[in-house]
């Protein structure tokens, strides 16, 4: 088990989430800091700090005092100069680890940033939205969350080999790092990625598609055309000179696009994902936040751990992204 | 091969497409001696019909196109490669000797494939019973979807993202980028190194299932405890946000130009009160703002519209209002700071290629080795960890179990 102290925004939380829920001893410490979130604080609050030892703090010298007492110190500013103010670079904790929006370093390293200018930089909002409207930025938290991620793989990765080691994370880094095929793109076949709604574009049909009683994402790479046609039930689709390559299919997607809409609008949602299954193609049903807490899939994996809010709400918080075992776990051998 | 925290690591690689080799990638990044374990036809055929999604690497097919599929050599650096029929009998075996040499399995197929080639956890565990196997499939190894085919873009809207993410209610939209993947990733990355800490303690390895669909839903935490505390009806909001007030995407002077801001506090909207003029009220709290967003909206935007992004960026960021221009490719590679940084890393053939954002001591890209080409290690892997001699290895590609081309 190792001691990690953790002070700063989402970042820091998440990256404390991931250490506290494997069983590492994790304390939060509150300096005052309130940040803008996309839920209230006590959401923000029970998802990330649940299985954390909190400490509210102003005080250097018990910061110091625990700091230097723990196995990692996870720290996240808004600035580089502010990384100084705190003491960073004083702290004798083996594993250090800082994220700030730039880094620690370049012209840019005390710029003000929120999650949204940093996609923006990152070259995420330019996909996003539109083609002729304003791009739209993601919600929620994944700038921070995924640089949470980098943090816990690097300071964990220092202390398995127990190496002492200071780690400079820059948000504007992790966005880029984490980019598609867009850089190569660009640099590869001189196509600039843009913004085209809901349409993947390169691979059709890529789209959100309205169903009676909702929507359905689909996601057709080539491998999957004939499948398709099965689940349209159009099976002369693939004879259709029109249709017989993804290059065709981009060429007349907009016709592809109303058959596919027009087989659809008659079915509901379970009705096309029956079809999806039966005919295997990728799919998915959007879904709100209420049914994927009533998902059975997630149920049945054990998806939910029960916590406690501050005012004593009983809330279901998701566990960790994997499950571990020692075993096969039978019902596999079903499937097999 | 990379130096790093975890030189010594030996991972077998099976993965494909984008969120295992991106875990991989970072992997091997950190030092971790990765083997691509891949099947003869893994990068495609021979002869290419078509140009790649991505381009090629160099921009030009060259003799061996199947090496230089751009989306794919990305992913690739500071791997090795091994070109293994897992489908004879004896391409199994090899992958099983090479198991029994390994830290790590790392694989993303269907939750059905590696029991279908008696490669499942039940057999890689007697090969090694401190192998770490990692399975990525869409909907993990169990449950009522774990069937269903899973790609991130179908994956997204089932983790609630897509139900709050658009211009307004009736007009959802998706990422169209497939964002469960690298959210996958690092959620694979942080699996595998939790897996070898507690193998650290117990002596054995373990099965780790890492679903996309899980890693996408667990990412949404805050909302999915929202939606069981609040009556408040989530639902998308364009580019507002509940608790910043202004927060956009403005357009610029040029051709789609636009700039992302953002007032985290009256302290930011202050300052931006001071860079737009009188027509804003410095004097709005958040609420007040919010009420008034769209008018706020329409202000900011007359004002970027005269100017160049660059120039409402640095006239914002001087007065420490939080900013960025909404950038394509090439404004992002050749930006100051990023080059400052040294990010892009031109380590294939000279094209930028994304650099990882952890630095630190003993991790540089001065290391890293560029993709491999297919099969490139099938004989030093073969000999340096099963201690296969010449002729056993020339064996092996006689009968093309191993291979370093895609076949005819």
């Amino acid at each position: 088990m190792l001691a990690v102290v953790e002070i700063g925004g989402y970042a820091a939380g998440y990256c404390g989430r991931l250490f506290a829920q494997t069983g590492n001893f994790v304390t939060r410490i509150d300096m005052g800091q309130t940040l803008p979130a996309w839920t209230s604080k006590e959401a923000m609050d029970v998802f990330l700090h649940s299985d954390k030892s909190m400490l509210e703090t102003q005080d250097r010298n018990e910061v110091n005092r625990l700091v230097n007492s723990a196995d990692i110190v996870v720290l996240e500013t808004s600035t580089a100069d502010e990384i100084e103010q705190v003491g960073f670079d004083g702290w004798s904790c083996p594993v250090k680890v800082v994220i700030s929006p730039f880094g620690r370093t370049g012209p840019y390293k005390n710029w003000q940033a929120t999650s949204s200018t940093l996609l923006a930089m990152g070259g995420f909002t330019n996909l996003m939205g539109d083609p002729d409207r304003a791009p739209l930025t993601l919600p929620g938290h994944f700038v921070e969350f995924q640089s949470g991620g980098f943090a816990y793989a690097a300071s964990l990765a220092c202390a398995l080999a127990d190496e002492t080691n200071s780690i400079d994370i820059g948000m504007l880094e992790v966005v880029m790092a984490l980019s598609q095929f867009t850089t190569v793109m660009w640099h590869c076949a001189s196509i600039v990625r843009s913004r085209h709604g809901n349409d993947f574009w390169s691979v059709v049909p890529t789209n959100l598609f309205r169903c009676r009683d909702g929507w359905v994402y689909i996601n057709i790479v080539p491998g999957f055309w004939d499948p398709f046609v099965a689940f349209l039930e159009l099976p002369e689709l693939v004879l259709d000179e029109r249709f017989v390559t993804n290059t065709r299919r981009m060429q007349n997607r907009q016709e592809l696009h109303e058959i596919t809409a027009g087989v659809l609008a008659k079915l509901t949602r379970n009705e096309v994902q029956q079809r999806a299954v039966d005919c295997r193609i990728p799919l998915g049903a959007v879904l709100s936040f209420e049914e994927v807490l009533d998902d059975v899939h997630l149920a049945a994996r054990n998806m939910w751990i029960s916590r406690s809010t501050p005012s004593g709400h009983a809330v279901n918080v998701p566990r960790l992204p994997w499950l571990c075992h020692d075993k096969f776990p039978t019902d596999q051998l079903a499937h097999s | 091969m990379a130096n790093g925290p975890l030189r010594g690591l030996r991972i077998l690689d099976l993965t494909h497409v984008w969120a295992g080799p991106l875990a991989t990638r970072i992997l091997a990044d950190l030092g971790a001696e990765v083997v691509k374990i891949e099947a003869p036809m893994g990068r495609g055929p021979r002869f290419y019909g078509g140009i790649p999604i991505g381009g090629f690497i160099g921009r030009e097919p060259g003799e061996e196109p199947y090496n230089n599929n751009a989306a794919f050599v990305k992913l690739q650096r500071n791997k090795k490669s091994v070109a293994l029929d897992l489908k004879t009998q004896e391409g199994r075996q090899v992958f099983l000797d090479l198991v029994a040499k390994s830290d790590v399995v790392i694989e993303n197929f269907s939750a059905r494939a590696m029991a279908d080639l008696e490669l499942d956890y039940r057999h890689l565990q007697k090969a090694n019973p401190q192998v770490i196997h990692v399975a990525m499939p869409g909907f993990g190894l169990t449950g009522p979807y774990s069937n269903r085919v899973a790609f991130g873009p179908t994956v997204e809207p089932m983790s609630g993202l897509t139900h709050v993410m658009g211009y307004d209610e009736h007009e959802l939209r998706s990422t169209a980028m497939a964002l469960p993947d690298p959210i996958a990733a690092l959620h694979a990355v942080s699996a595998v190194l939790t897996a070898i800490q507690k193998r650290a303690i117990t002596g054995f390895g373990e099965l780790v299932e890492m679903s996309l669909h899980e890693s996408a839903v667990s990412a949404h935490g805050a909302w999915i405890v929202e939606t069981q505390l609040s009556d408040r009806k989530l639902s998308p909001q364009g580019n507002k946000h509940p608790a910043m007030a202004p927060h956009g995407v403005y357009s610029c002077n040029g051709d789609d130009e636009w700039v992302a801001i953002a007032c985290r506090d009256d302290k930011d909207w202050r300052s931006l009160c001071s860079c737009i003029g009188e027509d804003l009220d410095a004097k709005l709290n958040l609420a007040e703002r919010k009420s008034k967003h769209d008018e706020i909206d329409r202000q900011i935007s007359l004002w970027c519209t005269e100017r160049p992004p660059e120039e409402v960026v640095h006239t914002l960021q001087e007065n420490r209002v939080p900013a960025g221009h909404v950038r394509i490719t090439p404004q992002m590679t050749s930006d100051p700071h990023v080059q400052f940084r040294e990010f892009f890393v031109p380590l294939e053939k000279n094209t930028p290629i994304p650099g990882n954002p952890i630095k630190m001591d003993k991790v540089s890209p001065a290391d890293w080795t560029p993709c491999p080409r297919l099969g490139e290690h099938n004989e030093c892997i073969l000999k340096n960890w099963l201690g296969l001699t010449d002729e056993q290895a020339s064996r092996l590609k006689h009968l093309n179990i191993i291979v370093d081309k895609p076949p005819r």
